[in-house]
Formats: structure tokens, sequence, C-alpha cells
């Protein structure tokens, strides 16, 4: 025990100093200044076109090529400097992050507000929104104040992109009676309002605009409201590429080239470059001291990690259980079940499990069956699981001497019998050390889950990593939280094989 | 008890029983011996359906089995009046000495938990084990093994037991040990066939030898003339 205890622990340690190191690394990795961009002749600028339009997206009458106001605006900075413009993919709640390392800047819908000046360069504006808040047209919700009140189904339901200013917005109103639901694609809350399961959705004006021909059951409520600017941002170690990107910010809006821009993405250049040339100062947020962090992140962090805790405990008996059956019917089932089962492994080993969760959570609604987040999530990982289970216990049965299987059966038992009372339980045991190995592979799996909202831990490790800028000392803790949960696991598993490796 | 008429099976093309008929009558004992690969096994795992056969017919304890697959619910049904005991012993290994000889005829005969367990108690009393009823089957010699599946045989009270090759896995004096309770068994007039391979055996139990030879009843007759 002791042995083990110091192991663990010793692990543990390394593990932190390799996130530490990495983390340390990646800030102090200069990003490119500006006489190495203009060496390089590229300007390597970072979006996500899965973000989509009028911002950045793949040209549908041309998949493949990107498109998008920001890739022009991207295009014409970039000359304005002397060099040619580069894109760099990249998720768009974590795109800041890559200053430094894959990009020199990021263009992509960043709201110029407190927090991002706080740990980064933020150009002048190049762009002015609104928030806007939509609902469907047949829904009950007709203004902004209605949300003031619970609605005919309790709190509202209002969806919006993860680390968006609209979610800043919406999640700091606490006068109004709203369940906020943090979404990673942009339009995934306008299909999730189209198909019921939302009752409204808050984004900026001009995204809504875009695909408003798309969502035609939806419509705008009340008038845009707390609207902000969009920035371009770099790192704050590379003082010249920013003074250089503001000075050409400056240009191309004092010689019309913007708002010929925005004309040309019916994005009313006229009234957007008034907006920018009257834009406030913004304030820099304040960093929140460690004691004050460890207070605001400490409570967040332990109920996401609670959610963890909670999908794998709900999601893997399950896994269990199905798995079991699989199996059982794949050996000893009627003819005609056989094929259809190993189908069912082969799909669901075969998929990702964020597609399937995807699949389960935004594709079911549109034939009637909307399941909460949180059923989705279990319901996706103990199918996905389910498939490796069976597996796992289809080779336990077949290890099962066939004498056992005769033994039973001569003893006039059925088929269901022998199986019940001498082939499962003797396969069970075997097939333990695997099934706890897996337990903790679908514990650290249920972090894929924030693609349907649901916040566990390691989303809710960058919400706040990204919200306080702390993101060294948020990491350490994260996985200091990972490790106290897994840690019992490895327990419960080595005490099975060493029970297991006691009897023959 | 036992009716055998021309039964016939083949594996591919090779033919392992050709034609095999015999019989067995209430409270005789019969043992089959022969050289290696002559069909014993076979002719025994044909008779509680673990094996299928291409022609004849059996008829065992009232049942009867035609040629090709069997009904689940009749195999069930003939196996329950049916005890066999094997070479390799096939003790369940996640299960007590007693739960092995008691699960049966709780699961199957519906036997209420305490009588079950009170009869398996009994017989293990009768070969001799009653002390290691909690005891993992693992930790038995195997000899003693083999006593506990003959105990769970016998709880399913068959009126016909089947033994295949019983002592081949064990050393002479373990083979005494389960020679004896099969012996006791013979004297208490239950019907039984036995493959094996050891004459003093046939010698000293059976009521009836049978030498199959390639599949064949070579030579049949009481042991005293068989086997002089």
């Amino acid at each position: 025990m002791k042995g083990i205890g110091m192991r663990m622990l010793s692990g543990m340690i390394r593990t932190c100093v390799a996130i530490v190191v990495a983390v340390g690394m990646a800030l102090a990795a200069s990003g490119a200044e500006l006489d190495a961009v203009i060496a390089r002749g590229e300007l390597v600028w970072a979006a996500d076109q899965e973000g989509g339009g009028p911002h950045v997206f793949l040209d549908p009458k041309d998949p493949g090529r990107l498109t998008g106001f920001e890739v022009e605006l991207a295009g014409l900075v970039a000359a304005q400097l002397g060099v040619k413009p580069r894109f760099q993919q990249g998720q768009w709640d974590r795109l800041p992050l890559l200053l430094g390392r894959a990009a020199d800047c990021v263009i992509n819908g960043i709201e110029l507000i407190p927090e991002r000046r706080r740990d980064y360069h933020c150009s002048r504006p190049y762009f002015a929104y609104s928030l806007q808040l939509l609902a469907r047209r047949d829904g009950p919700l007709d203004s902004f104040e209605q949300l003031a009140a619970l609605g005919p189904g309790g709190r509202w339901r209002v969806g919006v992109l993860t680390g968006s200013a609209a979610e800043i917005v919406m999640r700091s109103r606490s006068d109004l009676e709203i369940e906020v639901i943090g979404y990673d694609g942009t339009i995934d809350s306008l299909e999730q309002v189209q198909s019921g399961v939302l009752d409204a959705a808050v984004m900026d004006d001009c995204i809504f605009n875009f695909y408003a021909d798309r969502f035609a059951g939806l419509r705008m409520v009340g008038r845009p409201f707390g609207g902000g600017l969009y920035t371009i941002l770099t790192a704050q170690d590379t003082p010249r590429l920013s003074a250089a990107i503001d000075e050409a910010l400056g240009t191309i809006i004092a010689d019309g080239r913007l708002k010929a821009l925005y004309d040309r993405w019916d994005l009313a250049g006229r009234q957007q470059v008034l907006a920018l040339r009257d834009a406030a100062e913004i304030p820099t947020a304040g960093r929140r001291s460690l004691a004050q962090l460890a207070r605001e992140s400490l409570p967040l962090l332990l109920k996401a990690a609670g959610m963890t805790v909670l999908l794998s405990c709900a999601a893997f008996p399950l896994a269990v259980l199905i798995g079991l059956f699989v199996a059982i019917g794949r050996l000893h089932g009627p003819a005609w079940l056989r094929p259809l089962l190993a189908g069912y492994v082969e799909v669901l080993r075969g998929t990702p499990l964020m597609l399937q969760l995807y699949a389960i959570f935004f594709l079911l609604p549109k034939i009637g069956l909307a399941l909460p987040a949180l059923v989705a999530a279990v319901a996706g990982l103990a199918l996905n699981y389910s498939a490796y289970e069976s597996e796992i216990y289809r080779a336990g049965l077949k290890a099962v001497p066939l004498g056992q299987f005769e033994a039973a059966l001569s003893l006039g038992m059925t088929k269901w019998q022998a199986l019940r009372y001498v082939l499962v339980p003797q396969a069970v045991r075997l097939v333990m050390p695997p099934v706890t190995s897996d337990f903790i592979a679908l514990f650290k799996d249920t972090s894929v889950c924030s693609v349907i909202t649901v916040i566990e831990l390691t989303k809710r490790y960058s919400v706040l990593a990204l919200s306080t800028g702390r993101i060294v000392e948020l990491a350490i803790v994260t996985a200091l939280l990972y490790l106290a949960m897994s840690w019992p696991l490895s327990l419960v598993s080595r005490w099975f094989e060493g029970r297991l490796e006691k009897s023959p | 008890m036992i009716e055998i008429e021309a039964l016939s099976k083949a594996r591919g093309a090779v033919p392992v029983l050709s034609a095999v008929s015999l019989a067995v009558a209430e409270g005789e004992v019969m043992a089959i011996v022969g050289p290696s690969g002559g069909g014993k096994s076979t002719l025994l795992r044909c008779l509680n359906g673990l094996e299928n056969f291409d022609s004849g017919a059996v008829s065992i304890a009232g049942h009867a089995l035609a040629p090709g697959g069997h009904h689940p619910g009749l195999l069930e049904r003939l196996r329950r009046d049916v005890g066999m005991v094997f070479q390799q012993f096939n003790l369940f290994p996640n299960m007590s000495v007693l739960e092995n000889v008691a699960t049966a005829p709780r699961v199957v005969a519906r036997v209420p938990l305490e009588a079950a367990r009170e009869r398996a108690l009994a017989l293990l009393d009768r070969v001799g084990l009653s002390s290691f009823a909690s005891a993992r089957p693992a930790t038995l010699s195997g000899g003693q093994q083999q006593r506990v599946a003959i105990a769970r045989a016998l709880a399913m009270q068959p009126r016909v037991m089947l033994f295949d090759e019983p002592t081949s896995a064990l050393d002479p004096a373990m083979s005494a040990e389960v020679l004896d309770v099969i012996v006791d068994l013979a004297r208490a007039g239950q019907t039984m066939v036995v493959v094996t391979h050891d004459h003093t055996f046939a010698k000293r139990a059976a009521t009836t030898v049978i030498e199959l030879v390639a599949g064949r009843v070579a030579r049949s007759g009481p042991p005293a003339t068989l086997l002089a």
C-alpha cells in the first residue's frame, strides 16, 4: 500500500511539473514580432471556420475556399504590413491561446471586453455589433422584458455561444428568469431554438442576419441591446506588431476601404465607420489575487468535478449492462440477432464519441425526441462504451472452458440458467481488470460532453482560465482534481487484480 | 432403462459410431471399454444430447432421441433424469462445494433453498466430503473434486448416471477413492454407464462390459468372461 502510495504521489508530482513546464513554455515562447512577420512574409491570423458567417466560413459555392468579411479584412491588414495573410484554424473559445505559438494575431469576432484587455493586446476596434434576442415565430416570447418573469415552462432556456460576449452579458443578468446554456458551435443554439429545445438564443446581430434565411422559423425579438466592438488580438509581448496592426486599421478606416468592405458584405459600412470613429475607450480588468481566485474558482471547479463523477457513475454501469447483453446475444442469441449486434458494435466503435453525442443531442430533436443535455450525455457515453464492454465480455465468455457449459447443461439447466449461474459469473471475474481500466477511460472521456453543453471539469477549467487569465494555476488544480478522482479507481482496479491472482 | 438401436455417427466422411445397438436394464451397470478413439465417449455424449447422431434411435429414462438436432426443452427434461460425470470434473470454480451440489436442484428442479442445501450436505456426507462444504473446488484434490462432481450429478436424483472416464485424470490412490464411491452407488442399485480404461473397476462394479473398437461393438458380455 505504501509503495503504491509513494509511486502514485511521485507520479502526481511529475504530472504537475510537466503541466507547469508545458504551459510555461507556451506562455514564454514569444510570438513573432513585427520584423519576424515581415521577414517571414506572412501574417498568420487565427480564426474558427466553424464559427460561421459572415465572419469566416467555407464558401458554399466552392467548399474548400475560405471566405467572410474577416478573411478580406485579414488580407487588407496584411497588405498594409507588406506581407501575405495565412489562415490558422483553431477552436473559437481557445483562439487567444494560439497567440505566440501558432498565430501572430486573432481576427474572429473577438469582442473588446475588459478581460481581454487584461490578458492580450487589443487593437482599435474594426466592427460594431449588437446583441439580439431570437425566438421561434410561433413561440410565446414577444419581448425582451418577458424574460424577467417565468415563462410557460418555468425559467426561459436561452442558448449562447460559449465564451462570447452574449454569454457574459446573459450570465450577468441575475434580474432575468433565464437558464443560460453555452454551445460550442455558433449556430447550434439556433438549431436548438428551431427544434424547440431552447426558448431563445442571444447572439451578435450580424450572425443572425447572415443565417436568417436558413432559420426561417425564427425571428428577432425586441431591439438589439448590449452591443460592443470586435478587436484584433495580439500577444502582449509583441508591441510593435500590435502598433503596426492598429496603424493598418487606422489607414483602411480613413481611406474608405473598410467602409467599402462592409458595404460589399451588406454590413452597413457608413454606420460601422461612424461607430468605430466614436468608440469609447474600454477599461482593463484587474487581475484577481490568488486568494480571490481560489474563493471564486474552487467551488465552480468542485461542482464541475461532481458533474464528471455523476456522468461516469451513471454511464458506466449502463455501458456494462448493455455490453453484457450484447456479448451474450452475439454468442448465444438467435441467428438473426447476431449480425445486428455485430453491426451495433462496429458502428459505435467505429465512429467518434463526439459525433454520437452530437447526433443524440442535436439530431434526435428533429424527429421529436429532445433529450435534456445530461440524459443525452449519459446515453451517449453508455452506448459508446457498451460497444467496448461487449467485446471484453465476449472475450471473457469465450475464455470460460467449454466443459463448464457442458457440465451446467448436463444438470438440466437451460442455456440461460447456465449463463446466469455458471458462465457469466466466471467471465465477469476474468474481465474485471480491463473493465476497471475502461471505467477510468470513460471517466476522462466525459470531457467530450462539453460539445452538448454539459459543463464538466475540463470545460469549466477552460472557461475559468479564459475569464481569469490564471491558466497555469487553474491547470494544476484541475489536474489534481482529476488525479484525486482517478487514483481511487486505480486502487480499486489493483485490488481486483490482486484478488484475481489469489483465486485460481 | 436405456436402449440404443443402430446408432451411427460420422464426422465428415469418417465414421465414429457404426450401427451400435445395446440395452441397459434398470439397476444394471454397464462398462464401456476399448482403445482410445473407439467412440466410447462420443457414444456416452449421444445419450444425454451433448452430441447429435446421424441415424438410429436412443431411448433413455423414458425420453426418446432421434437423429439430428434436439429440441432444447426435450434435452432439459432428459438431463434432469440423466446425470453426467466428466473426466476433468468441471466443477464450477465460482461456487463453493456446497453451492456446486445445491444449485441445480434449486434453479432447475425448484427445490427450496433450505431443502436443496440439506440434500447437498447429505450427498457430500455420502461421498465423505461434508467437512469441505464451504471450501472452493480449487482447494480440493483431484479425487475429492471428482467425488463432489458425483454428488453434484446425484443431487438431481437422476435415474441414470453417465461417467466419462471418471478416473483417467487421477493417480491410483485418488482413483481408488472415486471407485469406492461408484461401487457403492452400484450396490445401491443406481443404473449407470461408465466409460473407462480401468479393467479392475469394470470387474468390481460392472454387470455387463461392452468393448467398442472403431465405432463398433466388438465384444460384449459379463466382466468375468470378457475381461478374464
